[in-house]
């Protein structure tokens, strides 16, 4: 239809608004009663006096109560502002086709409510909007079915003379219908709208919108929409399954405007598939979760959320283990989910520990030489170990508490060796909260010994026990930038009643005063930086012959050293029992 | 001037879905006739899974329910018969306050038919069953898939109504300035025994234009 020039008023002006009323009012019905997010079901009737509508036959200012778009064909609607505000590129021209699609979305029973970029790209005909509530479910693993296309369009005559009446092929009676003017389009666009709001509350798809709106229950199917201007043609097959709804066009002296539905009839059907019911699946993400909260402890006792297949070889977690079993859910996941990603980037998988552990092994060699780690890492001392031990490899230092957590929190294991592990894994972390001078130092003096402990003092033994690792840990736990002498001294202080704590500390409290311990304990990159640092300050030759030293036979002598340590010390345990 | 006429599907009620049945049918037929300014209200069926659109305007739904009232009682005094609602649409034309006549000149442009059969409660059968519409409580199955055929039917008739409008617009009058219903209307109600009878004259009165004598 060709725009009017000069006179709003003139008939082709009007009929022209009529027609692009006629597409908003149309998209509002639709929308309305379809997308259960963009329907408002709160009337705003705002105050606002009537206009003077250019509609002819539009009714007086009775209802003060209506904005004046509402009052287009008398009829009036609440707001639909997700119809409005699409309506706009039909308002510049109204010869394209608006076709609104109605799609059933279902999910899978483990979907991902994450909400993603809604789309809406405005680029001539291709002009797609999607609403809102299709971005409410994650993007993957979901179906989508048009269950519904209305496809509303004004078919224009190109004819010479448009001022005549055109011959229609409804063959209607044209003794009131040659009167083509506005008046008479008016009055049959309204009677096509009531049409259309009657007829699309008897289609199936009705019935989906309502229980969506109505029920509280959790479905497994949601309603999208789409509106553009173009789209692909239904296929045969699923034409097949569709049935069509034609509403009589308006004509008009230019053209005449054609609405009309396909629609799926068992529509139920398809929204009622995935009714089984949704299998206790735990919840990830829970609010409260350590993956939404890493850094928050929980109480101990039994996590009842964890998956069994993220769960460790382990019979039973303690609480502060919680975030170690939780950290990459992804890998043992079935259905990952991008939240995952947002756990915190210094958690290490825990299927990677023990890969690493059992790869790099050479490597764990090889950092022996380190003077300052090899000591503390006898490593094929872990091997062994069915469990996820600890990484070796220093470059990880930043996770080593979390491993060392980890490689602690193993109740499963039997008292007997692990508990010489667990007694060396402390150590590095003491080494890394602040010991690493006196280490270099004293590891200089006595190669052999950690921390400068003498095997033959029962007082380096504490590392030995479960009881003693809170004695010591206390101790560094209270300054982590104490000069290194005195931190000899207070070592000592620890060292020297260890002997008087009781053997049988419970493991628990162990693990957790470790904890405490460790998350004080400064980060270990600087510790490294700084030990790296004071390798440049000192001689170069003393650093290279300690590195040099240091070897895979030496690791492995300390080790015996303390295993006869911490055998005598269980003894010296044992005997104390009856007095604590 | 045409008097187009809509002769409804029959269905086959049961007395306790007279009212719904025939709320659901008057007030949308109604809804597409009234082309002044309304808000459009949705009512839910209780008895079947449809919704259907009132106009909201209180004094319609009023009027209607007396209709209805009415038809009940009808039923209930004249069973085993078929019984009808006329919905008529006319236009008042020149008053014609004359000396002996003080009548209002009526022209029907538009009157549905609703046909109904409403079957009768057991405590109610009489010995004309030729009609043959007895409730002899089949049990709870048949009475679901009854149910089911009915709402079939029920949404086939309301469908019906609006291809009806949607394929008859032009015999329509201008609209009147005013609010919700903009066109006069009447309800009658008749039954099978003078129906036929009472349609015929109707038809031929309406035709030369002279007014009705129906109540």
């Amino acid at each position: 239809m060709a725009s009017y020039h000069g006179n709003p008023h003139s008939e082709p002006a009007k009929m022209e608004q009529i027609i692009t009323e006629f597409f908003a009012k149309s998209l509002h019905i639709i929308l309305e009663s379809r997308s259960p997010y963009v329907s408002s079901r709160n009337y705003s009737g705002e105050q606002v006096l009537s206009s003077p509508s250019p509609s002819p036959s539009s009714s007086s200012s009775s209802s003060s109560s209506f904005r004046p778009r509402d009052k287009w064909f008398n009829l009036a609607l609440r707001d639909c502002p997700a119809a409005l505000e699409n309506i706009d590129f039909w308002r510049q021209s109204n010869l394209e086709p608006m076709i609104v699609d109605v799609i059933l979305v279902q999910t899978p029973l483990n979907f991902s409510p994450k909400r993603g970029p809604a789309r809406n790209s405005s680029s001539g005909k291709d002009r797609h909007f999607y609403g809102s509530d299709t971005d409410e479910f994650g993007s993957e693993a979901k179906s989508e079915k048009i269950i519904e296309r209305w496809i509303l369009q004004y078919e224009s005559k190109k004819s010479a003379g448009g001022g005549s009446s055109t011959s229609s092929s409804s063959g209607s009676s044209s003794k009131r219908s040659g009167n083509t003017s506005s008046h008479a389009l008016y009055k049959k666009s309204i009677l096509l709208l009531r049409s259309l709001y009657a007829t699309i509350r008897l289609l199936p798809a009705y019935k989906l919108f309502r229980d969506l709106i109505s029920s509280a229950q959790i479905r497994l199917y949601n309603l999208g929409h789409r509106v553009s201007s173009f789209v692909e043609p239904f296929t045969r097959r699923e034409e097949a399954d569709m049935q069509k709804f034609v509403f009589t066009p308006v004509e008009t002296s230019c053209g005449r405007l054609c609405l009309s539905v396909l629609y799926r009839s068992s529509v139920l059907d398809l929204s009622s598939e995935p009714s089984t019911p949704i299998s206790p699946q735990f919840i990830q993400e829970y609010v409260g979760s350590p993956m939404a909260e890493p850094l928050k402890r929980f109480p101990s006792g039994p996590i009842s959320q964890s998956s069994p297949s993220s769960s460790s070889p382990f019979g039973r977690r303690h609480s502060w283990s919680y975030d170690i079993y939780r950290e990459s859910p992804s890998s043992a996941n079935p259905s990952p989910s991008p939240t995952y990603s947002e756990a915190p980037i210094h958690r290490l998988p825990p299927s990677s520990l023990p890969r690493h552990l059992h790869d790099d092994t050479s490597s764990v060699v090889a950092h022996v030489k380190n003077p300052s780690y090899d000591e503390y890492w006898p490593s094929p001392m872990f091997s062994p170990s069915p469990s996820p031990s600890p990484p070796t490899n220093v470059t990880g230092v930043s996770h080593m508490p979390k491993a060392i957590l980890r490689y602690s929190s193993m109740p499963s294991l039997p008292n007997k060796q692990p508990r010489f592990d667990q007694l060396t894994v402390p150590k590095e972390v003491v080494a890394h909260s602040g010991l690493h001078h006196r280490l270099f130092t004293l590891s200089k003096d006595e190669p052999g010994n950690m921390l400068g402990v003498k095997p033959s003092s029962n007082s380096s033994l504490s590392f030995q026990d479960d009881s003693e690792f809170s004695g010591a840990f206390v101790l560094d736990d209270e300054d982590d930038t104490t000069d290194p002498g005195s931190r000899q001294g207070s070592f000592d202080l620890a060292c020297g009643p260890h002997t008087s704590f009781p053997v049988k500390k419970s493991q628990d409290a162990a693990v957790g005063a470790l904890v405490h311990m460790l998350k004080k304990a400064t980060p270990l990159h600087q510790e490294i930086s700084v030990v790296h640092h004071m390798q440049e300050d000192t001689t170069a030759t003393t650093s290279s012959n300690l590195a040099l030293s240091k070897t895979t036979a030496d690791a492995f002598e300390e080790l015996r050293l303390y295993r006869e340590m911490k055998d005598s010390l269980l003894k010296q345990g044992k005997k104390n029992i009856p007095q604590a | 001037m045409n008097c187009e006429v809509c002769q409804l599907k029959e269905l086959d009620i049961e007395h306790f879905e007279i009212r719904e049945v025939l709320r659901c049918i008057l007030h949308t037929v109604l809804f597409h006739r009234a082309l002044g300014l309304v808000r459009p209200k949705d009512i839910d069926l209780e008895l079947f899974e449809i919704t259907y659109v009132q106009c909201g305007d209180v004094e319609l739904e009023r009027k209607i329910d007396e209709k209805i009232d009415q038809f009940i009682d009808r039923v209930e005094k004249h069973p085993n018969k078929k019984n009808q609602i006329c919905l008529s649409f006319y236009e008042v034309k020149n008053k014609q306050a004359t000396w002996f006549t003080n009548k209002v000149e009526r022209l029907y442009w538009e009157q549905w038919y609703i046909n109904l059969n409403v079957a009768q409660h057991p405590k109610g059968i009489s010995g004309k069953s030729y009609s043959s519409k007895v409730v002899v409580d089949p049990g709870a199955e048949s009475r679901s898939a009854r149910r089911a055929a009915l709402e079939t039917s029920l949404r086939d008739v309301l469908f019906q109504i609006i291809r009806f409008v949607n394929e008859k617009k032009d015999h329509i009058p201008p609209i009147p300035n005013l609010e919700g219903v903009s066109f006069p209307y009447e309800i009658t109600i008749s039954s099978s025994s003078d129906s036929a009878f009472g349609m015929d004259m109707l038809k031929r009165m309406l035709q030369t234009g002279h007014p009705t004598m129906l109540s």
